[in-house]
Formats: structure tokens, C-alpha cells, sequence
């Protein structure tokens, strides 16, 4: 591995931002996507991680001729290293996780569109800068070309996918359709609702969770136009910056309109350096250029012990990708279990000093930050300032609070002095307090006896035409400080054991997936199924997307399960019952009429969904009308009376899109579309009909559709408000549509009739209650955080995968439920954890047992207690609360404290005003 | 702080207005400097009293953002 | 031949999938070393504005 030099030294770097200042070099600012310039010495934005600068070897003016050397002499804390050269760095590691990420198409080639030659052509990357208040124009919608807003903006989606005449993209990006209609919604919110967005497509594919519902709203409620037509000219109009586009209707009509912006769609492709690696790295790639990999092993590479996740395993959005990666994370820890904990160290550390009693001995600390803060305020004033405060035993000021030496002397001034409380004034809490925290640690002081106090972010650097008024700004801000510290008392982190094993409720393919990743990673596992068999949904599938057979790896997959020592599966059993909290769970399961307790650490819900069964298209009626799922029964069994069709239709969106089920079912399109040609297969000469509303065969599957059209499936797109009319008793099934080409009806007559139903969740409100997690509207479990949380609940300790949390294929159910499984782990691997100090306490004796705190807590902490001399009074389990103060503010009685923000703290803080007022 | 300015309190949630405020000197925009922050966990903090012992203890206005 | 396996793995990538997939293996106990080619993590996403349903910042 080849380690690039950054020319800047990480651990002086203070980021102050004095070299790029003075940097002379002014370079294309590739995170800003080109639309405004940046120096050769950069960070990419202010919120980067690391926040340290770093030269740019290709553009800087020393690097490359030898001469310039601005921003050495500029640096304060001469971190510029012009010296550094690459290293070659040689790692030993068990396994490799691959992650590079896309790149985005650019659509430089595509003359038709105009995009390298006309300033308001740009692409949705470009547009996205545009929109963000981090971006060159801080989020006013304008045009490059004169600033001006926008009246008119088309999106042109598949720029770069579903293309094989202009591109080498067959595939579908997956991520398009739902970017450009967010971008559109976004934009109307910061122009006005008078923009006018058009989005041209092809096949709008919401296909993922609440986006059909987005989607809805943008038509209905935003007034978004959605426009079903692939433009084939744009024309620049002569003297002025807009221009004209020509597209033809589905009616068939040509028509010509002019708009002041184009933004191109633009797809995810793998970049060549990319493909150029994965030949070297041996790990074969698919049609794609994504990583191949399989249904049951949805994150493995064709190299053993080399996973694969995010856009490159195929082009996907932030959830699916976060997902992904849990899920390598879980495969690389199934392959390594036995060596868990043997790389990383544990820290040693002091004891701590009881300082209970003692008179308070504060140290205060005031950062320079360089000339950060002491380029504006008065440091040396303050420090006299601070050291005259009521209990402060010891101030000083530092040139660089966070830097290692002033760390090591802060640790030995408080074992020397006998400090029993620190404030450090400096930069903000929210990045530092843990740093310093840390230090108090090693100083065997408690962490909480702690405070900091920002004069950076909120005073030097937002004051810096005022210094008078800024250093009296800090004295007051230290002032508050210290009188809040001196009533800090230590706080006690409750330590709870974490049972060290698993529940998995549901044992379809998605419970199987999570009990077999906790079994192969060392953690005992309980598989409740509900039914006397494991398999779920999975037992009535024919094939995967692949072309693989179900029935034979689901047959492996249960064969895994049951001779595995470490799952105990119960079968028949249903929860009754579950107590407890995270790492300490207590589920009571009940199968035919016995009971028994059950311990576990977490749980993971995997609890399916089931086929909607249709009422409509005469379903019911005459045996040859058949769900998706009975096909594929058929299709299974080699039915004979397959071999006798001469003509097959396959309806979709049965049940789902529309009011009352507003979302897509996701695995319909590409499941009709397969059978489709497998039914060609069977029979070439067969008609075969699919009648739909959007074809969501998204990503790699969309060379399934592509397939099919070659082997002369007919598609027929249908509306919402003019859907099939199927016609039975007669010989043959009459199909009554309007074809979408023609504008005319047409009459289908077939054999057979396919409902792609919906995929229905179970709706389970009891299994809700027991674990305190939320559903949505349609009944599907609602997870931590759409993008960030996909797989987890906001309730510690309880996870979530497959069709519970929204209808998905086998390779993604199975990436959830090992998703699910390395989220669990990192909690059942810490053996125990640690509540946070800050939390809130009930004085009993105070308490009136008004059940206020009991209602209003978000998080179920406060409960009555139940036994003892307090029976009857609030409580609050240590555990479950997240410290927000929402009790401790309503309590009537002021019997609740919040440690470390303790009702006297705050006042102390506010009565401390009275010498700033 | 200076004579003619209202004084303002201000209590700001750690997770969002806090922040903020820390964003707005990464930015590096400029605001008047009669303003002391206090920082609070969350508004579900807040409590009317302190905005009382504020106003009486000579703040012209109290800001609570979360 | 268990014993020859190590107890550490290579991310590569310091886009969200990499970062999510360090935390998890650093936080279940193994070494991760996280590669990028950039100077510095956050990948795509710290490009886009904001992100659905929330309409959160994606930074």
C-alpha cells in the first residue's frame, strides 16, 4: 500500500486556515463539483475529518517548480512539511473490507445534451452544491451563467444509465429518480413554489421505504411535473442563456419548450482505476463493473476473506450501502471470530481519587488556540481574571489546550496542585469535552468534575472587530465556568452485564441469515418461529434475480441452522412476554401451552411479511388467475400444465401504490419480469404480456428487463386510474387495457393471469409493545434512522432486518439480518455497558408518585418502583435514560435531578450574569 | 456588555442550536457580543424558572433555541 | 489452521459504507485500518445537501 504524503503535519495542524489564506494557487474545487475554485492547500470543507490542511502535489506552485513556500512561512506552528515523501506501508490484516465507493457519469461526451459547451447544463452533483448553504452560492438557487434564479429547470433522468447507445451503462443507478425529484422539492422550497420543476423519465423507480409516498407528494403537493419522455434536443438559444428542448409525447406528439436550466441525472459507474484494482486484487466483477457477488452471500467476493459493500457491490443508495457494510463487517467477524480482541489494546488506567468533601480546587485553563482566540481576546487578562474567582486554586493560559504536551501537563498539575475540578476555556465541547475528559482520567480525577467553556467558535471568532468586548465576553463565559464546576460532584457510570447471547424472532430467510451470523461469531442464539417449519416466505420462491435456486441453498440455510449447537430454534412458539432492557433481557415463549423464560442480551425482529391476497381481477374466480407466488409453485413443480399456454399476461402493482398502501413492493417487477422469461423459456413461440405502471427492475436487474423485451415480452404500461379489466368464463382470459403507444384499447386474450400482489406486513402491535419500537402507517417497523440506522431500533439493544422493515429480495434481507447481527455485536463484544453520568435521579423522599415522569419520558426510563421503603415512588432505571432533563424540568416536586446539570448548576450560571448586566 | 445593546440570555440545546452557534464561528459570520450561552442537554430542560431568574437577574430578553 | 488468521482487517474506502464497516469491526473488537485516498473521510455524502425523507443536512 502506497501512503500519499499530505505535506502537512497532522499532529501540528491546528487548521487555522492561515496558509490557505496566503496560498497563491488557486485550483478547481473538486468537492464543491467544480463550481468554484479552491487553494492548493485546502481542506475539502469546514467539517472535514480530519480538520487538518493538505497540499495538493499536482497544483502547488512549490511542489512543482520550486519556488513559492507561502504557506510554510505563514504557518504558525510550522506544520508545512514540503519534505514528506509517499511511503510504502505493508499491513498484515485478517481480511479486507472493499468500499471505493462510484464515480459519478460525466456526461462531457453527450453533445445532444449541451453539457460541456453550455454554462446552464450541469450535472445533479453540481446542482446539489447549488442547493447546499455550504456551497459557492450558500443555497440560492441561481444559474451559473448570470446568477440569475431559475423559472424553469429540467431534470433528465438515466443520463449515464439504462444505456448502451450513448454509454456503457445498461444497468440502472437505482438512486436517480429519487435525487431528482428531492433536488426538485428542495429547490421549489428555496425559490418559491412559482419554479417551475420538470423531471423527464423514462420509469420513475421510488422503489424504496416512505419514497413512493415522496414521490406523491412532489406530484400532488409540490407540484413537481413529472414528464414520461427521453428528450432528444437541446438547443441553446440564441442571445440569451436559456434553452430549447424537443421531446416527443407518449402520445406521440412533438413538442418544443424552453427552460432557463438543465440538470442532468446523472448515474454511478465504477471508476477504471477501480476495475484496475479489482484485476489486481483478483475478484471478478459483473457486466457492471460491480463486484460479483452472490444472493446467500450478498457482500462476499469471488476472493475468500475480501468483502464488498456500498456503491461498488452494485449502484445503491445510503441505506442499502450502509446496510452493506455492516454486513461485511459481520461476514469479515463470522471469518475471524476466534481472534476477536487479540490486535486491540486496552488502556490501563489510574484509580480515581475520591475528592467527595474536599473544598473545591478548580484549575482553569485558557487555550490561545494559536492566535485563534488570543488574536482577539486577552488572553493574559483573562488568566489574572480567572485566578482571582471565588475556589480557583490555579489558572494558566496555553498555547495549544488539545496538544499532547499541554495534556501531560494539565495531568501533572492536577496531581500536583491537588486540583479537584477544571474548566477549560477554548474551543467547543462537542468536539473537545471527551479529549479533555481523558485526560482528567488519566489524572485519576472523575471525568464529570469537568467543565468547558467555548471562547472560540462562539466568542473570538465571531467577535473579531471587537477584542474589548470579546475578552469581557470571556471573563463571563469563564465566571459561569467555574461557579457550574464548583457544584460538579463525581458521577458514577452504571456498569451493566451484557447477557452474551442473542433472540431472533422469525425464522425465515432473514431470521436464519442473523441466527447463523451470532452462531458463527461465538454468541448463543435463540431462533423463535412462529410456524412448525423454518424457511418463511423463501419456501415458496423459485428462483433469485441470479437465476439461482432457492429451494436448494434455502435447504442449506436449514441445515445450518439445526446443526449448529449454538441456535436453539423453536419451533410452534410464540412470544408471550418481554422484560428487561438492553443486555439484559427476559422473553417468556410460549409453545403449546408450556412456557419458558428465556435470557438474552438483544434481540433482532425478523419477522417477515406476507402475500396480499387479492380481491380484484377476478382472483378467485377461475383457478387459471394465480398469485406470483402460485406461479412460482407451479414453476417448481414443473406443472404440466405449464407446457400447455399459448399466451400469459402478468399484472402488476396488485395492491400496492396506491391510496391506503401508499408504497412499492420492490421484489414484483423484477419477480414478473423473471418468470416472464421464464415462460418464454419454456415456450418461445408463447405470448407473454406484462402490464405495469413504472418497470422498478432497478440496479443490475434491469438486465433482466432488458432480456426479456429481446425474447418479446410485450409491455404495456397501464394507469392508475385505468387499470386491467380482466374478464373470466369464457375459453381463454380477456384482458381489457389502453395501450400506452397507441392510445387505443386493446384486448388481450391468455391462458394465464399473474397478480404481482403486494408484500403485506403483519402489523404485530404486541411484538411493538414488548420491545417499545415503533411502526409506520402501512405497518412496517420504523428503524433507528432511515439512512444511518437502518438495521437497528432507537431502543438499545433490538434490531431489525428483512420484510419486517420493508419489503426487499433475499440478497438484501440477508444483508440486513447480517447487518442487524454486527450492530448487536458491537454491543454483545464490550460484555458490558455503561450508562452515561448525566442522567437524572429521583429524590424519593421528595417525590409526590404524580406519574408525570412516568407519562411524559420519550424513553420509558422513569417507572414506579416496586418494592422497598419507596414502593410507590418514581425511579429511573440508569440504563434506559438519555439524560435529556424532560423529567426533571415537569417534575412538580423538583424531585428529579439531572447530574451534571443540576437545577442549582443552571442558576449558578445565570446569577453569575448579574456582574455581566 | 455595552450600554446601548439589549442583553440576551440564551439557552441552546446541545444537539442542534449549539451547534449552530459553534458552525456560525466556523463560518466565521460576525453577531453582537451581548449574548451569554448556556448550554442545556435539551429545551425539554428548560424550565420557566429560568427564564424568570434570567429577566430578574437584568436580562432584557431570554432565547431559548433547540 | 485457525491459528493463522488475524485479528485485524483493511477498510478500504472513507466513503459511509467504509466508515460504517470500521466502526462496527473496531467496536466488536478488531484493528481496522481505514484507507483513503483523499485527505479526508466522509466520501459522496458529504457532497449532497440534504438527504430524505428528513430533509436532514447529509453532513
Amino acid at each position: 500500500m502506497l501512503r500519499h504524503p499530505r505535506y502537512v503535519d497532522e499532529e501540528k495542524c491546528i487548521a487555522c486556515g492561515a496558509c490557505a489564506e496566503k496560498c497563491p494557487k488557486k485550483v478547481i474545487d473538486t468537492y464543491n463539483a467544480g463550481l468554484v475554485k479552491r487553494k492548493a492547500i485546502y481542506v475539502e470543507y469546514p467539517q472535514a475529518v480530519p480538520l487538518k490542511y493538505s497540499i495538493d502535489p499536482e497544483t502547488c506552485i512549490y511542489l512543482q517548480k520550486g519556488k513559492c513556500g507561502v504557506c510554510q512561512k505563514k504557518c504558525p506552528v510550522d506544520a508545512v512539511d514540503f519534505e514528506q515523501k509517499p511511503k510504502t506501508v505493508n499491513l498484515n490484516v485478517g481480511s479486507v473490507i472493499l468500499a471505493p465507493g462510484f464515480e459519478p457519469f460525466s456526461p462531457a461526451g453527450l453533445e445532444n445534451y449541451q453539457y460541456s459547451s453550455h454554462p446552464n447544463v450541469i450535472t445533479s452533483m453540481e446542482f446539489e452544491r447549488i442547493l447546499s448553504a455550504s456551497g459557492p452560492t450558500t443555497g440560492h438557487v441561481v444559474r451559473p451563467s448570470d446568477n440569475a434564479e431559475p423559472k424553469r429547470i429540467a431534470w433528465f433522468q438515466c443520463v449515464g444509465s439504462r444505456d448502451l447507445n450513448r454509454c456503457d451503462n445498461a444497468y440502472c443507478s437505482s438512486v436517480c429518480c429519487m435525487y431528482a425529484i428531492k433536488e426538485a422539492v428542495i429547490a421549489k422550497e428555496h425559490v418559491g413554489e412559482d419554479l417551475d420543476c420538470s423531471i423527464f423519465y423514462m420509469d420513475m423507480r421510488t422503489h424504496g421505504k416512505e419514497f413512493e409516498r415522496f414521490y406523491d407528494a412532489a406530484e400532488n403537493r409540490s407540484g413537481v411535473n413529472f414528464i414520461r419522455s427521453r428528450v432528444h434536443t437541446v438547443t441553446p438559444i440564441p442571445d440569451s442563456d436559456d434553452l430549447e428542448l424537443r421531446y416527443v409525447t407518449e402520445q406521440g406528439e412533438l413538442k418544443t419548450e424552453i427552460f432557463n436550466m438543465i440538470v442532468l441525472s446523472v448515474g454511478l459507474q465504477t471508476s477504471p482505476e477501480l476495475i484496475k484494482l479489482a484485476e489486481k486484487l483478483d475478484i471478478d466483477l459483473t457486466e457492471g463493473h460491480f463486484a460479483k457477488t452472490g444472493t446467500f452471500t450478498p457482500v462476499e467476493t469471488s476472493r475468500p476473506g475480501i468483502y464488498a459493500c456500498g456503491a461498488f457491490q452494485g449502484p445503491k443508495d445510503i441505506p442499502q450501502s450502509v446496510v452493506d457494510s455492516s454486513a461485511a463487517s459481520a461476514a469479515a467477524g463470522e471469518l475471524l471470530a476466534e481472534q476477536r480482541n487479540t490486535q486491540v489494546k486496552e488502556r490501563e488506567l489510574p484509580p480515581e481519587t475520591d475528592v467527595s468533601g474536599e473544598r473545591p480546587k478548580i484549575g482553569v485553563f485558557i487555550c490561545q488556540c494559536g492566535v485563534n482566540i488570543a488574536g482577539v481576546v486577552d488572553v493574559p487578562k483573562v488568566v489574572e481574571y480567572a485566578s482571582n474567582l471565588p475556589y480557583v486554586e490555579f489558572a494558566s493560559d496555553k498555547l495549544f489546550a488539545c496538544s499532547q504536551d499541554a495534556q501531560d501537563n494539565m495531568a501533572e498539575l492536577i496531581r500536583e496542585k491537588g486540583l479537584n475540578r477544571i474548566v477549560v476555556a477554548a474551543c467547543t465541547p462537542k468536539t473537545h469535552e471527551p479529549l479533555f475528559q481523558e485526560t482528567l482520567t488519566d489524572a485519576g480525577l472523575n471525568k464529570y468534575l469537568f467543565e468547558m467553556t467555548n471562547i472560540r467558535n462562539q466568542d473570538s471568532w465571531v467577535h473579531k472587530n471587537n477584542p474589548e468586548l470579546a475578552t469581557e465576553k470571556a471573563k463571563d463565559l469563564v465566571r459561569m465556568a467555574v461557579s457550574k464546576v464548583a457544584l460538579q460532584e463525581a458521577l458514577k457510570e452504571t456498569e451493566l452485564q451484557v447477557h452474551p447471547s442473542a433472540m431472533v424472532v422469525g425464522g425465515g430467510i432473514a431470521g436464519m441469515a442473523a441466527a447463523k451470523s451470532f452462531a458463527d461469531q461465538g454468541y448463543e442464539t435463540h431462533l423463535v418461529e412462529k410456524s412448525g417449519q423454518l424457511g418463511g416466505q423463501a419456501r415458496n420462491i423459485f428462483h433469485t434475480a441470479k437465476g439461482e435456486s432457492v429451494g436448494e441453498k434455502l435447504n442449506e440455510m436449514i441445515q445450518a441452522v439445526d446443526s449448529s449447537n449454538r441456535i436453539h430454534v423453536h419451533l410452534n412458539t410464540e412470544l408471550t412476554n418481554v422484560e428487561g432492557f438492553v443486555g439484559n433481557f427476559e422473553s417468556v415463549l410460549s409453545s403449546n401451552g408450556s412456557e419458558q423464560t428465556v435470557e438474552h442480551g438483544v434481540a433482532v425482529i425478523a419477522t417477515g411479511a406476507e402475500a396480499y391476497k387479492p380481491d380484484e381481477y377476478g382472483y378467485g374466480k377461475d383457478e387459471r388467475i394465480m398469485t406470483s407466488l402460485e406461479l412460482d409453485k407451479k414453476l417448481m413443480d414443473d406443472d404440466p400444465a405449464l407446457n400447455n399456454l399459448n399466451s400469459a399476461a402478468f399484472i402488476q402493482c396488485v395492491g400496492s401504490r396506491e391510496p391506503g398502501r401508499m408504497y412499492c413492493s420492490r421484489v414484483c417487477c423484477t419477480h414478473s419480469v423473471e418468470n416472464a422469461l421464464a415462460l418464454k423459456k419454456r415456450n418461445p413461440d408463447m405470448n407473454v404480456y406484462v402490464l405495469y405502471r413504472d418497470v422498478r427492475t432497478y440496479g443490475e436487474k434491469e438486465y433482466l428487463y432488458r432480456d426479456a423485451r429481446q425474447a418479446g415480452v410485450i409491455f404495456i404500461r397501464y394507469d392508475l386510474d385505468n387499470k386491467p379489466v380482466v374478464k373470466t368464463g369464457g375459453d381463454k382470459i380477456t384482458i381489457g387495457v389502453t395501450d400506452h403507444v397507441l392510445q387505443m384499447p386493446v384486448e388481450l386474450e391468455v391462458d394465464l393471469v399473474n397478480l404481482a400482489t403486494a408484500v403485506i406486513p403483519y402489523g404485530d402491535e404486541k411484538l411493538a409493545n414488548f420491545f417499545k419500537v415503533p411502526m409506520n402507517e402501512d405497518g412496517f417497523f420504523i428503524e433507528k434512522h432511515a439512512k444511518l440506522g437502518p438495521s437497528e431500533f432507537s431502543t438499545d439493544g433490538v434490531y431489525l432486518c428483512g420484510l419486517a422493515h420493508y419489503p426487499k429480495p433475499i440478497d438484501e434481507s440477508i444483508a440486513q439480518a447480517k447487518a442487524a447481527v454486527s450492530r448487536a455485536v458491537t454491543l454483545l463484544a464490550q460484555e458490558k455497558v455503561f450508562s452515561s453520568g448525566t442522567i437524572a435521579q429521583v429524590d424519593q423522599q421528595l417525590c409526590a408518585a404524580c406519574g408525570v415522569c412516568v407519562s411524559i419520558c420519550p424513553y420509558s426510563a422513569p417507572s414506579f418502583a416496586e418494592e422497598g421503603r419507596f414502593a410507590g415512588k418514581a425511579e429511573i432505571n440508569p440504563a434506559l435514560c438519555k439524560g435529556c432533563g424532560l423529567c426533571v424540568a415537569s417534575c412538580r416536586s423538583g424531585a428529579i435531578h439531572l447530574k451534571g446539570f443540576d437545577t442549582d448548576q443552571i442558576f449558578s450560571q445565570i446569577f453569575e450574569l448579574d456582574a455581566a448586566i | 456588555m455595552s450600554e446601548n445593546e439589549p442583553k440576551i440570555l440564551s439557552f441552546l440545546c446541545n444537539w442542534c442550536s449549539y451547534g449552530a452557534a459553534d458552525l456560525a464561528g466556523v463560518s466565521r459570520m460576525e453577531y453582537p457580543t451581548n449574548i451569554r450561552v448556556i448550554r442545556i442537554p435539551c429545551t425539554g430542560r428548560m424550565s420557566p424558572k429560568f427564564i424568570l431568574a434570567g429577566l430578574r437577574r437584568g436580562a432584557d430578553a431570554v432565547w431559548v433555541s433547540g | 489452521m485457525a491459528s493463522n488468521k488475524i485479528g485485524s482487517v483493511m477498510v478500504v474506502g472513507g466513503g459511509i459504507a467504509g466508515m460504517q464497516s470500521a466502526l462496527d469491526l473496531a467496536d466488536s473488537g478488531y484493528y481496522v485500518y481505514l484507507v483513503e485516498k483523499g485527505p479526508s473521510i466522509g466520501g459522496a455524502m458529504a457532497q449532497l445537501d440534504k438527504t430524505f425523507p428528513t430533509n436532514d443536512c447529509a453532513m
